[in-house]
């Protein structure tokens, strides 16, 4: 019962964090965003001004915006970059798990081993050198990720591929005269999908925090306009003690998307994975 | 086989693992064009023309020779202790200093917080695990849950704004919120030059080496709030884990055994139960210490605390290759290094691995 609510309020809090998102997209005005990223008019000196109903609800923060639409704007992007670096890096790692799975001996080790490699490495600073190489700014920043983040993947679905692989139904497909291709395609990868799926929900919650983390500490770009939490929480860290609102609005927006995606994510794996049940 | 022909084997499959790391790092860093490389050498100042020191620094750096040749002078200057240079705002020099700068400010950092990981969390795990569903249960699940979804690096400002902000409560303006130190304190000392103590570099000992026990409780009470942000942020895991194997534990036969031959509660939990669960803990240190290195960084920003994080920072954003190169190496050599004495444990812990 506890379950069932606890995985609804994930369910209805992260469909209103992509509410929020697609109505930004389509018709921002709808949710009293204007004009975000302009500074508001009576921004007359650099101190933040408090939360004031209804012109600033979220007050405003440097450099002289408008916090409530800078923070409908940033979810946008925050979870079009966190969806975009999840799923990207489950595909390349489901079909490098399930070829190195499907092919086994040789390739397989040698898939495994350079997935290892990639594994041995902490993110955060290995984010910091393929960041360094790309370039500063959010699209580099996300390709960064990816790459930190489908050796997990890759690990995971070669589990789960070598479990399925074993089932009477792959051979008999295989002695039916279903090619290579067809065995991967239509027999494991369906399979392997689900599972992957749950721990790219799990995952989620997780990415948006890894995301907006490396924006604070300045990774995507010195830009204090960048429609983006964690480069919201950055501009008001300076000052975080005679303006706190302008660091605990877009934190609170990243800390109640995370729980809901948690949330959602462990209801998932126990519907799906009955094995896990806690 | 026996323990030490598998920690020879450990070792020696730790150097592949090395070169995989390094060369990652380097073709990444090294990729993106020798422009950006010589930027931090040439001297626009000096007569010779530029196009000149370009050359003889190409030559002198082999960056006309194909990258994977490139890689193999870097690994045998790397072997012999020459890391190259940086140059960030914070420090300038070899990447080795600046290494045994700041890394001893990392290391007090994730110490003190392993050691309260440790101390919070295996008690608090058991006792959720034997105290299924009392308060205490809850309680830890909660904050456990909690510790999952909260950004680390907000965490340590809301710790800011609660103990520094005049609107919370005077009475809590007693811990610093930045620096290693309170800077004033350390004017005309000589043994403390831009924010760096000698000679161990660590101020929580040098303070005490220079007689100076002010310093020490100063460098003490800025220790406390970093540690306690790294100590939630990697908390969670740990209670967890350690409540979910108590009560696998829990149980076995051999708990039902001891219990029937009329053992007292404690000396069960004690002695039989709790040792055993431990076991899964362990595994999952290996994976706190990424956490814990990971989280270093971020909290060495907020608190300004002159670590290899923050140092690894300025070099990402004044594009320093030295000091990418050296503190990703650095990360991923403690990561390596800290999973192999977990193996190794694991193995001399659990009898029944057999290596």
């Amino acid at each position: 019962m506890f379950e069932d609510v606890s995985s609804a309020a994930g369910l209805i809090i992260v469909l209103g964090y992509v509410a929020i998102a697609i109505i930004d997209a389509v018709d921002p005005q709808l949710i009293g965003v204007l004009n975000a990223y302009t500074e508001v008019p009576n921004y007359t000196n650099p101190v933040p001004q408090p939360p004031s109903w209804p012109l600033h609800p979220f007050g405003t923060t440097f450099p002289g915006i408008d916090l409530y639409q800078a923070v409908m704007a940033a979810i946008r992007v925050d979870l079009w970059y966190s969806f975009l670096i999840v799923l990207v890096g489950a595909l390349i790692g489901v079909i490098i798990g399930v070829t190195a799975a499907y092919l086994s001996g040789f390739f397989d080790e040698i898939l495994m081993r350079i997935t290892d490699i990639f594994l041995s490495v902490p993110y955060l600073p290995f984010a910091i050198a393929v960041g360094f190489v790309l370039g500063r700014g959010l699209d580099e920043l996300s390709l960064a990720l990816i790459v930190v983040w489908w050796p997990l993947y890759a690990r995971y679905a070669r589990g789960q591929a070598l479990a399925v692989k074993e089932n009477p139904y792959v051979e008999a497909a295989k002695a039916s005269g279903v090619g290579g291709w067809g065995v991967i395609t239509r027999h494991i990868m369906p399979n392997v999908l689900t599972p992957v799926f749950v721990q790219v929900s799990l995952d989620l919650g997780t990415v948006v925090q890894t995301f907006a983390a490396l924006t604070f500490i300045g990774f995507a770009s010195s830009n204090p306009y960048l429609p983006e939490l964690g480069t919201l929480i950055s501009n008001g860290f300076p000052y975080a003690i005679s303006a706190p609102w302008g660091v605990l609005f877009p934190g609170i927006a990243i800390l109640i998307f995370a729980v809901g995606m948690n949330l959602l994510g462990d209801g998932l794996r126990d519907a799906l994975d009955p094995r896990n049940r806690t | 086989m026996t323990l030490r022909y598998y920690v020879i084997r450990r070792l020696l499959l730790v150097i592949p693992t090395i070169v995989g790391l390094t060369l990652i790092v380097f073709i990444l860093t090294h990729v993106g064009g020798d422009q950006r490389f010589l930027g931090e050498y040439i001297n626009i100042h000096s007569p010779i023309p530029v196009a000149t020191q370009e050359q003889q620094l190409s030559e002198k750096f082999h960056l006309n020779d194909p990258v994977i040749v490139q890689y193999f002078y870097w690994l045998g200057a790397f072997f012999q202790g020459n890391w190259g240079y940086t140059q960030t705002p914070i420090f300038s020099g070899p990447v080795l200093e600046a290494i045994s700068l700041f890394l001893p400010n990392t290391i007090v950092l994730a110490t003190f917080s392993s050691i309260l990981t440790i101390m919070i969390g295996i008690p608090l795990g058991v006792w959720s695990a034997v105290r299924k569903n009392s308060i205490v249960d809850h309680a830890s699940r909660v904050i456990s849950f909690i510790g999952y979804s909260l950004p680390v690096y907000w965490l340590g400002l809301l710790l800011i704004i609660v103990f520094a902000s005049p609107n919370v409560c005077q009475c809590l303006n007693v811990f610093p919120i930045s620096g290693a130190v309170t800077i004033n304190l350390t004017n005309n000392l000589s043994w403390f030059r831009a924010g760096i103590s000698y000679p161990t570099h660590i101020l929580l000992i040098d303070s005490l080496i220079h007689g100076r026990l002010d310093l020490f409780t100063d460098a003490t009470m800025h220790l406390v709030l970093p540690v306690i942000t790294l100590t939630y942020s990697i908390l969670a895991s740990v209670i967890r884990v350690m409540r979910s194997s108590m009560q696998d534990t829990l149980d076995q036969d051999y708990i039902r055994t001891a219990r029937a031959k009329g053992l007292p509660n404690s000396v069960v939990i004690n002695q039989h139960a709790r040792r055993n669960a431990l076991i899964p803990v362990l595994t999952l240190m290996g994976y706190t210490i990424a956490g814990l290195l990971g989280g270093v960084v971020l909290i060495e920003a907020v608190f300004n605390l002159p670590g290899i994080g923050y140092w690894t920072t300025q070099a990402l954003i004044s594009g320093d290759i030295g000091g990418i190169m050296g503190g990703t190496v650095i990360f991923g050599l403690a990561f390596i290094f800290s999973n192999l004495v977990v193996d190794i444990l694991y193995g001399y812990i659990d009898p029944r691995i057999r290596y």
